[in-house]
């Protein structure tokens, strides 16, 4: 009971570890997993099992072995698809992409770098500041007008 | 026509007049040479320089690492090397290698992608022997 913790039969003790030692994150679906829905992951992403469904991934993703996926994809950086790997995408956005003789790939593919999300000097949030006030004082201007215009212009005769 | 010697001379074959090789006809361009229209041919094809129109052939297509092609093309197995602009159709296997650029909807019936290549388009993989083969 002191000596082994619950956990430690535990394959990949990963996801836990995200972001906080700067390291990236990893995830593997084997051959027997199954995932429905959609799967958002800051890291890399290795599939041989069966994926219904949406994958995005700040990383890699590899699609290997007798992996199978339905659905959108992108990565950020690579994405692979084995020799005996099945993609059937509606859309594939990836900076890099490679594709095995013997792979099962369709979908539409939109390749160059794409604007990522997780970007540490993302410029966003200096417009927002810039954006408010120049908001605010049109719409009070604009009130007192509209609240002046009827006393002023009560030309209904 | 100096290119067309040099291949003959390196690794094909000149049977009256046709470059040949693996037994096939080949049409060999250079990097210098320029084809626009449509070009419906019964052999290979080695595309470079530029190419604007549309490539129909029998056997296979191959575009090299300079060439600039804006044109739908159409063989059996098709290697990009080069910058393709078009829909490309491989009635067996399409191949682009690493410094390929192609923006254009392909239909394959095997794909392979090396890496370091771009692809913009629509992708299409299965069986068709009937429409490609009226060529």
């Amino acid at each position: 009971m002191s000596t082994r913790r619950p956990g430690s039969r535990l394959a990949t003790p990963v996801p836990a570890e995200n972001g906080a030692n700067g390291q990236p994150n990893s995830i593997v679906l084997g051959p027997n997993d199954r995932l429905v829905g959609q799967l958002y992951i800051e890291g890399d992403l290795r599939v041989t099992g069966t994926v219904d469904g949406t994958l995005e991934a700040t990383g890699d993703i590899e699609i290997a072995g007798a992996g199978k996926v339905n659905g959108d994809v992108t990565a950020y950086n690579r994405l692979t698809v084995g020799s005996d790997a099945s993609l059937i995408a509606g859309d594939v956005r990836v900076a890099r992409l490679t594709v095995q003789d013997g792979a099962t790939f369709s979908g539409k593919v939109s390749m160059g770098k794409p604007a990522r999300k997780a970007e540490p000097k993302a410029p966003e949030p200096q417009p927002q500041p810039q954006v408010e006030p120049v908001v605010e004082p049109v719409v009070a201007e604009a009130a007192v007008v509209a609240a002046r215009e009827p006393t002023k212009k009560g030309k209904r005769r | 026509m100096d290119v067309q010697e040099a291949v003959a001379e390196g690794q094909a074959s000149v049977d009256n007049g046709e470059v040949k090789r693996d037994g096939r006809k080949q049409f060999s361009m250079g990097p210098g040479d320029i084809l626009e229209g449509k070009l419906i041919y019964d052999g290979s094809v080695h595309a470079d320089g530029r190419v604007e129109g549309e490539v129909r052939v029998t056997g296979n297509i191959d575009v090299a690492t300079g060439a600039n092609v804006k044109a739908l093309l159409e063989g059996a197995n098709v290697s990009l090397k080069g910058q393709v602009e078009g829909m490309v159709t491989a009635r067996d296997k399409l191949t682009l290698g690493k410094n390929a650029r192609l923006s254009g909807d392909i239909q394959v019936r095997r794909l392979q992608i090396d890496d370091g290549a771009t692809l913009n388009g629509h992708v299409r993989m299965g069986d068709f022997e009937h429409q490609a083969s009226g060529q």
